[in-house]
């Protein structure tokens, strides 16, 4: 007993110094799942992150001042995550962080707004961080799931009014969180929502749900919350059993590591994203983000769109500190939420339209489709508004 | 329903049933002849996925070289982890033993994590894409294969049981270890043995399933659900096991397609384990498994 | 420290605190702990709490498992049933939250009653894998059964109060969970030395020759399972208080397999192994945390390989620690204790 009682005691001198010296500096501390099923986003974002604050320190910082970027690993597990959280949060007191999922999110929401007030967004887009009367603190920088359901379902009910559709999601918190409102969208676009079907990510068998999906006619099927499984094993089955629908999904898994397990059926795939790919070079952002990346990293080739959705969101992070920094108080959760914001029009390079903050959100998106000859996404329609 | 779904569901699930049996065997060959519950059985398969990917992907051999690699790697790996981690064990309670074996399993997560990343891969195509053409039904490839796979298997290590001198002399152990000792059966290099032969049913596994749905590092935990295969078919019997593994198919999908739409999805996965709960009140040994007679 | 064994009658041989020495280093103990929340920061308070919750967990699994040799699985459903439970007494029906601690224990309990029926029929392993079909069909059932537990959504809660002072920070919380497992091992130390203890480790041992002196293996058996699902249920409902959210994703499998760790690292059938067990299997994997952080700090480059290495030590740890010392922490402390009864002397 004793022998953990002296531990705790150093353990508490060894932090005390870092934390009172950090805290003045603009500090960002993040979670990334870098381990459990989102380790393919956690390890690209972490990578985004690190390569806009290292950009933006290189530019002379907030100011004069340098960013200062902590993180850790989350597993994709809730508890684990908010403990990283508090424990960041307790050594480094920062203004800004940066969170794993939507479980975390909605689980520290009201916390974040009653006792840690910063500024926070995290791997998801869920509703409830696109919530400024609820959640002031939190925000992010994309479309929520419902209004990305919402641009496919609207795509649908312009290609084949009155069609029948589906939705195939899975059975976690991130799946099942548009459904209520996509269900409600459906019914006012005249759409028939004639089946839902569920099933784990990474089931090996998804065959009554396709079986299910043909016996009821289904014309188009959207599918939320996974990111390649089981969609590849789905669209490849309906072939099969001679489903005649179209596939469509959401941001996660509008990557082209799915078009990668289609193959030769990558055209079948239709995906909403609210930024363009790492191969758009005609964008500067982008054009940027690429000599960046040739230069630290010369062997990676490609960056996904989790790279993307970190990197525009702590892009913002750094525009709210500047602007911040300029407010009355300086740097602080209060007047980063308000520096956001202030946000409109602001030009980012074409990674996405000028950026205007409505609501805690990004409500702008664009649909594409799956080549595969070239393997990539082709968009096939503009910058879509979505309010 | 109309009929030619309900016989559609019906194959399908027999066809995954057989991917179940697959793992469901890897279980029993381990605990037929050492009593040991290797739940680390995902990892295995996992693992054996990724080093027939690598050898498809990164030394481009036919696949046929690539199976036997993978095989081989299967075999050295029971070698290797039996003597190391298990036979320190040997008369711990058997919760220590689980426990062993789940601590495997995380270390060999991280290995893989560290060895290949944890991207999402699609596995190169082996068979043929096109599905099979009965009058009745179709049967996707990969669900095909895999049945194919699970099969042989199972008949290539009931023969092995059967009529081969190791095969013999594993079940002489698993019955009475004592008594093989004293007949001059090796005990040692028959628990080294069916790790390797447990091993070689979880790799097998994991590139049928790998096929079907593609790799990532946490495809292994579809071996839960394969749990209740081997609660049906009886712990320690191979037909049980691929037995087992296709009527817990069939019910599974039979379940997909009935009481799914009716609870809002999410009831075919956890079917299997009611079918346990339901199972052990009626025949706690399963159907084919050995009736335990405790002396005081 | 005292060495023989001068013990009169059996009232003195079953002490729990036998000599002056331990008394006086125990009330060292609690001053300590009564002293630590206003020294520690917000973090430290946060694992001291979720170590609380821990220990009343891992004792409740202990005594289902180490003492009466019951396999269990599924003990991370019945924290998430005692979780639930209170979850909903109070955002529901108005429930206190200090009514609502014992009340979500209770239906644990009844819980724990039902699963442990096919401990009845089968044993060991059969029975190790009854409890995990418990565990997943209890885990579908917090997120089907949307109408009491709102599904995947999940259910905020306020926190518990005492006239106007809420315990809504971790050092306020700390009170309460401090009470709950002095609670909580007081009661388990004094039941495995009662009569039923001694019938529970009867019928780990030999549940036949148990059966045949005369103890009752259907009262013991489901009374083992009842009082074990009591305590997870109270652990689970403190823990949701804890954290003022409840949502079925945070009673995964996993988080049996930690309770099971904790338990077998720690020792089983020993009160005192459940306490190390929980604290070990909390504070290793935070301090693995923090080492790789300061790790990181020196080599930036090597940031990507740390964290799947922290999955490899820990499984590591686990499995020397089965080979190497398989009766836990707890032994270990034993055998600590024994070197310095006689030393300096050797035997």
């Amino acid at each position: 007993m004793k022998k953990i009682g002296l531990f705790v005691l150093g353990f508490i001198l060894f932090l005390g110094p870092f934390s009172i010296a950090m805290a003045q500096q603009p500090t960002i501390c993040a979670i990334h799942p870098f381990t459990g099923r989102f380790a393919f986003a956690g390890i690209e974002g972490s990578v985004a992150m690190q390569d806009v604050v290292d950009m933006a320190n290189e530019a002379g910082g907030i100011n004069g001042k340098k960013i200062q970027y902590y993180w850790a690993d989350g597993e994709y597990k809730d508890d684990v995550a908010i403990a990283a959280f508090k424990r960041l949060y307790a050594q480094h007191t920062p203004q800004i962080m940066f969170g794993q999922s939507t479980g975390m999110t909605k689980a520290l929401g009201p916390e974040i707004k009653d006792r840690y007030k910063v500024l926070y967004s995290a791997y998801t887009m869920t509703s409830e961080a696109a919530n400024p009367k609820e959640n002031p603190y939190l925000f992010i920088a994309a479309p929520t799931y419902t209004e990305q359901v919402g641009v496919l379902l609207k795509y649908i009910a312009k290609e084949k009014p009155g069609a029948n559709v589906a939705f195939f999601y899975s059975d976690t918190e991130f799946g099942r969180e548009p459904i209520l409102a996509s269900r409600e969208m459906c019914k006012k676009l005249g759409l028939n929502l004639v089946a839902e079907e569920v099933s784990q990510v990474g089931g090996v068998d998804i065959s009554t749900q396709v079986l299910d999906m043909k016996a009821k006619k289904v014309d188009y099927c959207i599918f939320h919350g996974y990111v390649s499984n089981p969609i590849a094993a789905v669209i490849k089955q309906s072939k099969d059993y001679g489903l005649n629908a179209k596939f469509m999904g959401t941001f996660w898994s509008t990557e082209l590591q799915l078009l990668k397990e289609l193959g030769p059926l990558a055209d079948e795939y239709v995906g909403v994203s609210a930024y363009s790919f790492y191969y758009m070079e005609e964008n500067p952002m982008i054009k940027k983000i690429r000599d960046w990346t040739k230069k630290k990293y010369p062997k990676v080739e490609y960056r996904s769109q989790s790279y993307m959705e970190v990197f525009i969101t702590t892009h913002l992070f750094v525009e709210s500190f500047k602007r911040a920094d300029k407010m009355k108080g300086g740097i602080t959760g209060d007047n980063l939420v308000k520096a956001l914001q202030s946000i409109k029009n602001f030009d980012v390079g074409g990674l996405m339209p000028p950026v205007t903050i409505k609501n805690n959100s990004i409500p702008v998106g664009r649909v594409y489709r799956g080549n595969s000859k070239t393997m990539r996404f082709d968009p096939i329609s503009d910058w879509i508004r979505l309010d | 329903m109309d009929l030619s779904i309900l016989i559609q569901v019906i194959v399908a699930g027999l066809a995954t049933g057989g991917v179940y049996g697959l793992i469901a065997l890897g279980f029993v060959l381990i605990f037929k002849a050492t009593s040991v519950l290797n739940l680390a059985m995902g990892e295995f398969m996992t693992l054996g996925a990724f080093i027939c990917f690598t050898a498809l992907t990164m030394i481009h051999v036919p696949f046929w070289i690539a199976f036997a690699i993978t095989i081989v790697f299967a075999i050295l790996l029971g070698i290797v982890i039996e003597p190391l981690i298990l036979r320190p064990m040997i008369g711990e309670p058997i919760i220590s033993v689980i426990m062993v074996t789940i601590g495997l399993g995380a270390i060999l997560r991280g290995l893989m994590y560290m060895i290949w990343d944890p991207t999402y891969r699609a596995f190169p195509q082996i068979f043929s894409p096109k599905p099979l053409k009965l009058g009745f039904a179709v049967v996707p490839s990969g669900l095909l294969w895999g049945f194919i796979f699970a099969v042989i298997t199972t008949i290539v290590f009931i023969l092995i049981f059967k009529f081969s001198r190791t095969g013999v002399a594993m079940r002489a152990t698993a019955n009475d270890q004592q008594a093989a000792l004293s007949m001059g059966v090796s005990v040692k290099r028959v628990f080294a043995l069916s790790w390797s032969f447990g091993a070689i049913a979880a790799v097998i596994g994991g590139i049928v399933i790998g096929n079907i749905s593609g790799i990532n590092i946490y495809m292994g935990d579809v071996g839960l659900a394969v749990l209740s295969v081997i609660i049906l078919g009886g712990l320690d019997s191979i037909e049980g096991a691929i037995l087992g593994g296709f009527i817990v198919g069939i019910l599974q999908n039979l379940t997909g397609l009935y009481i799914d739409p009716l609870v809002g999805g999410g009831a075919k996965e956890v079917a299997p384990f009611f079918i346990v709960l339901i199972i052990l009140m009626i025949r706690p040994y399963g159907l084919f498994g050995k009736v335990i007679i405790e002396r005081v | 420290m005292r060495c023989g064994d001068f013990k009169e009658n059996y009232i003195k041989d079953e002490e729990i605190f036998p000599s002056r020495f331990v008394k006086f280093w125990l009330a060292l103990f609690f001053i300590f702990l009564i002293i630590f929340p206003f020294i520690a920061n917000a973090y430290m308070l946060y694992i001291t709490n979720m170590i609380g919750f821990a220990v009343i967990g891992a004792i409740g699994l202990n005594l289902l498992t180490g003492f009466t040799g019951q396999i269990s699985l599924g003990h991370a459903a019945f924290i998430g049933v005692g979780a639930y439970t209170s979850a909903i007494l109070i955002t529901r029906y108005g429930v206190s939250f200090w009514l609502s601690i014992p009340l979500a224990g209770l239906v644990s309990a009844l819980a724990g009653l039902v699963i442990g029926i096919p401990s009845l029929r089968v044993k060991g392993l059969y029975l190790c894998i009854a409890t995990l079909a418990a565990q997943f069909i209890f885990g579908f059932i917090f997120v089907h059964w949307e109408s009491m537990t709102k599904g995947i959504t999940g259910i905020h809660i306020p926190p518990p109060m005492i006239g106007s002072f809420k315990f809504d920070t971790e050092k306020n919380f700390y009170w309460i969970t401090l009470v709950f497992v002095v609670l909580g091992v007081g009661y388990a130390r004094n039941l495995v030395r009662s009569k039923m203890g001694r019938a529970f480790v009867a019928i780990r041992d030999r549940d036949l020759a148990a059966e045949i002196m005369g103890i009752n293996l259907f009262r013991y058996k489901l009374t083992a399972f009842a009082i074990s699902s009591f305590y997870a249920g109270v652990s689970g409902a403190l823990w949701v208080s804890f954290l003022k959210v409840v949502i079925p994703e945070h009673f995964p499998f996993m988080l049996c397999i930690q309770y099971l760790a904790m338990v077998i690292v720690g020792g089983l059938g020993s009160v005192i192994g459940s306490i190390f067990g929980a604290i070990f299997m909390t504070l290793v994997p935070e301090l693995l945390n923090v080492l790789s952080d300061v790790v990181r700090s020196y080599t930036p480059g090597m940031g990507k390989l740390i964290i799947p290495f922290k999955q490899v030590v820990f499984g590591f740890l686990i499995v020397s620690f089965l080979i190497f010392e398989p009766r836990g922490l707890a032994e270990l402390w034993n055998r600590i204790k024994k070197f310095f009864t006689l030393w300096p002397f050797s035997y």
